[in-house]
């Protein structure tokens, strides 16, 4: 069931939803957005550790929370995510939206 | 909370720091559990990290943890610094998503002191916060290792040398022989080349940089040799009657050195490159060495570390 939106922001297209996970991947690790494609492997292409990855996951609680009531990304699930776009599509099918 | 020996050898060194140092200290964690803090502040927490809990995710999961708190505490500035005996890996992770990375860092490093003959510490790191590193990153090692020098040492302009496997630039891994090309031209670095394991304790060095893998097998093994050394030392002078009538003369002349050398006085290790003051002491901890870690935690923090290592680090 998709999560209930708030009504002062509107529900993220996956466009949107790439462009968060890319801004924010990119402050965390210090590189140019333009370097992460959806594509990118966080490991082999973006040296991203565990630990980076928790930074990206709170930082997209943070953000999606605001838009989002009660949007969380499951540490269990954490495992399944080795691209950019394994993130795009689980944080767009949680927010449920296409 | 955290360490082997916790609550009893923690809260007697913090009653100890409060005492001998003039520094306030709040203890964090389950107030049943802590006991008699002696007049110490508490912050309640009603949970506790394992020292076996995966770190990153029981950071998420725990987040009334007293590692959790702690962080908070120095982010909201109800504290200067936090001192953790507990999860390493842990307190770095609450360290750096509660705190926050300081713009430009990639990753935090662990910076432990190196004894020195004659001098102050040397600085090691990283120490065991990330085992696999790029050049970029060991480069910004040496500017925060720097950056720490200046603040617990005092040392003006902290020179600044590159572990590895002989003194020439064209030997090492291809990480050690990029980072020593960017360390020639890098700002803020006064690089003075390559430094093999055998110097350490006589470093010419004050900063030592090396990737985190290298780093704890460097420090556990100069930490196991030493200690190997001291025992057999011991064994020697317990051999005979000469030998315990020569202890009598020679142990107190030893006892300065032991403890110039030994952990539980050095303070522990320094996390770089977060927004706040996280000093992280060995899980053995007794309360000795923590009061040597809050005196640490205490000393950098006023002299301004987190800015001076945010001052010093180029973004890549």
């Amino acid at each position: 069931m998709p999560a209930e939106t708030h009504v002062e922001k509107g529900p993220l297209g996956r466009p949107e939803v790439f462009e968060l996970i890319r801004d924010q991947l990119a402050d965390i690790l210090e590189i140019e957005p333009g370097s992460i494609s959806e594509s990118s492997s966080f490991a082999e292409d973006l040296d991203a550790d565990s630990l980076a990855l928790i930074e990206l996951v709170e930082g997209l609680e943070e953000e999606l929370g605001e838009r989002t009531v009660g949007f969380r990304i499951e540490d269990e699930d954490l495992e399944d995510l080795r691209t950019v776009r394994d993130a795009v599509d689980y944080v767009v099918a949680k927010l449920g939206t296409a | 909370m955290g360490g082997d020996n916790a609550p009893g050898e923690i809260v007697a060194g913090a009653r100890r720091a409060a005492e001998e140092l003039g520094i306030a200290v709040v203890l964090v964690g389950p107030p049943e559990q802590i006991g008699d803090t002696g007049g110490l502040d508490v912050l309640p927490a009603s949970e506790v990290i394992a020292m076996d809990d995966d770190p990153a995710s029981s950071v998420r999961r725990k987040k009334d943890s007293s590692l959790v708190r702690a962080a908070e505490a120095v982010r909201d500035g109800k504290a200067l610094a936090m001192v953790s005996a507990g999860n390493t890996g842990a307190a770095m992770a609450s360290a750096l998503l509660r705190m926050g990375r300081l713009k430009g860092v990639v990753r935090p490093a662990i910076a432990t002191p190196i004894p020195q003959l004659g001098s102050h510490p040397a600085v090691l790191l990283d120490a065991g916060a990330n085992a696999e590193c790029t050049p970029a990153m060991l480069v910004q090692f040496a500017q925060m290792g720097a950056a720490y020098s200046s603040a617990r040492y005092g040392v003006e302009e902290p020179t600044v040398a590159l572990l590895s496997i002989g003194e020439e630039k064209s030997k090492g891994t291809p990480l050690v022989k990029e980072t020593h090309e960017l360390l020639e031209s890098a700002a803020h670095v006064r690089f003075v080349g390559n430094v093999e394991g055998r110097d350490l304790l006589r470093a010419p060095a004050d900063v030592l940089v090396t990737d985190g893998f290298t780093g704890n097998v460097a420090l556990k093994t100069l930490e196991g040799s030493l200690r190997f050394f001291m025992d057999a030392l011991l064994e020697v002078f317990a051999s005979d009657e000469e030998a315990k009538a020569a202890a009598e003369v020679m142990l107190p002349r030893l006892a300065p050195l032991a403890a110039e050398f030994d952990p539980d006085g050095i303070g522990g290790a320094a996390l770089l490159g977060v927004d706040g003051v996280c000093v992280i002491s060995h899980g053995s901890s007794n309360a000795t060495a923590i009061v040597s870690a809050l005196r640490v935690a205490h000393d950098v923090a006023a002299a301004g570390l987190v800015d001076r290592v945010a001052q010093a680090v180029s973004p890549l």
